[in-house]
Parts: C-alpha cells; structure tokens; sequence
C-alpha cells in the first residue's frame, strides 16, 4: 500500500514510535502499545494516529516541499483526521473552540475531562 | 496565532504515585534542556532564519514542543497527585511544597529556576540550527537517563515517545542547515553591515 512505496509506517505503527520514518527510527527499549481504557478513549487514539502522521509529515514537507507523493498522502491523512475529529466531537464533545457541540448551554468547552486528567 | 486543541499529542496516564520520579521529570519541564526551553528557543529563532522552509520547520517544531511541555506537565502532575506532606517529605521534595506546593514550577533536576539563558539566539541562522541539533541530542540523553531509572510503563510509552521526537527533530534541522549551507554558503555573511 501507500506505506510500502512512500517507506513509511501505517499510522498507528509510526504513533506508537514516535516517528513515521521507518529509516530515521531509532529505538531504545520496548515499543509500547496504546492502550485504550474505554471506547472515548479509543476513538481519540485513533485520532490520535493520524493527528501524529500529519505533524511528522508536516516536519518531513517543511524542509522537503517539492514531494508531491508525500503531500498527496499528507492530504489523504488529513481526510481520515477530519472525519475522526467529527466524530470525536459529536460523541464527546468540541475538541477546540471552532469544533462540534459549541451551541450548547451551559458552555460545553468547559466541560472535564481536561487532557492532564486521567 | 495560536488554537489550543484539547487533547495531548500522546496519551498520559499514570496510576502510580512516584514523588520520587516525579521531581527528576520537571527537570524535563523547567530545566535547560526541557521542553519549555525548545519551544521558547524555536519559536523566538523563527524570526531569523532566512526563508521560508527555516521559518516554517522552526514555527512547526516549536508548536510540537508547546504539546510535549504538557505531556511532561501532565506526567508530573499525575505522579504528586494526592501526595501528603509526610509523602513529599519522604522524597525529599519539603522545600518544593513549601515554596511551591502541588504547583508546577519550572525548575531543573537540582531546583534551579528556569532561565531565559536556555532560549539560545544568536541572530546567525547557522549557528542557531547548530544549537538546536545539539539541543535535540542532549534532550534526547536526558529522556534515555529518565527511562533507565523508571520500570513504570505508564511512564515509559510517553518518555519513549517524546525520546524519538527528538531524533526526528535532530534529523529535521540537520537537513535544514545542510540545505542552508548549501544555498547560502557554509558562513553567515554579515550583508547588513
């Protein structure tokens, strides 16, 4: 798939590692797995995912602009992450101050859990 | 500008209190080689870089670090939660509860407050991008001594994690001061003089 001839890992693969690019990776211990504890919590790391790929990719294009296969894929992803992001938002609530579920009273962005919380 | 998106870059869940680890973390925070100083040293570095590839890898990787400044916050933050006076005590962290409590003050490994000498800016695009490479490497060390002296694997994952950001952001600037070097010759020249 794109992964194969762009040398790349698939999103979660490159999440859990810390890095998209199979030939930059550079381990140190265990790789560790994501684990979910509940169904929100599943849904983010799955947002999670693709979020990661776009900020490595977003990197790797700054100092690389003239790859169009990487900036096709970047766009690919950014799809997956939008898609994610709605659906984030319309079970859980607005993930920024221009997301889903703003219309609500009292003012839903207040609403806890905040990221630092378990 | 900048939006805040509420989620961290990579889940932080920490069961165990660690009082212990917890004060060796903050160095990650508030020390000279943690996060706090990264995003405040690329950040700042952006306005003088040269075109628009330094402008934009500096802009990229400095919001990058904002996110890693709250994952290592929300470490320490779980590992003194519910933590006593006689708990704290114990760990050795008495003079940081007196001054500071259950806040996060940035401070490195021995308690020195952070400083603004962390930021590192010397107008030359080429030695700042040096720095920076060096800076990625020493943050890289830091977190392999934090995972050496940790068995927790809530811990672990995010401090593997944030270990290869570093490689990757060691990797990016190296290719931007190649490139710099490149097309505009291996010294800064002094044009404005």
């Amino acid at each position: 798939m794109y992964n194969k001839q762009m040398e790349l890992y698939e999103p979660y693969q490159g999440f859990i590692r810390g890095n998209m690019f199979p030939n930059l990776y550079d381990q140190y211990g265990k790789i560790y797995d994501v684990k979910p504890m509940n169904e929100q919590a599943e849904l983010l790391t799955y947002l999670d995912m693709f979020d990661f790929a776009l900020i490595d990719l977003n990197l790797y294009l700054d100092v690389h602009p003239e790859n169009a296969k990487m900036i096709e894929l970047y766009n690919s992803f950014l799809q997956e992450k939008r898609n994610l992001m709605k659906k984030y938002e319309e079970s859980y609530g607005p993930l920024t101050t221009n997301g889903l579920g703003l219309d609500m009273v009292p003012w839903s962005w207040d609403n806890n859990p905040w990221p630092w919380e378990v | 500008m900048f939006k805040y998106v509420k989620k961290l870059e990579y889940p932080v869940n920490v069961q165990r209190k660690d009082l212990k680890m917890a004060k060796l973390l903050l160095t990650q925070y508030g020390g000279p080689n943690g996060e706090w100083a990264a995003a405040m040293r690329y950040l700042n570095q952006r306005f003088t870089m040269p075109d628009e590839r330094g402008k934009a890898l500096l802009t990229d990787i400095g919001t990058e670090e904002m996110a890693h400044v709250e994952m290592i916050a929300a470490m320490v933050d779980q590992l003194i939660q519910g933590a006593s006076v006689e708990e704290l005590e114990a760990a050795g962290l008495t003079p940081h509860y007196v001054e500071y409590d259950h806040a996060l003050f940035p401070m490195d490994v021995e308690g020195v407050p952070f400083t603004s000498a962390y930021i590192e800016a010397t107008g030359d695009y080429l030695a700042d991008l040096l720095s920076d490479m060096a800076a990625e490497q020493r943050a890289r060390v830091t977190y392999e001594n934090l995972i050496n002296v940790t068995k927790d694997p809530d811990l672990l994952g995010p401090l593997s994690f944030l270990r290869q950001r570093e490689i990757v952001h060691y990797t990016r600037f190296k290719e931007l001061k190649e490139y710099y070097e490149e097309k505009y010759g291996k010294q800064k020249k002094n044009m404005e003089r």
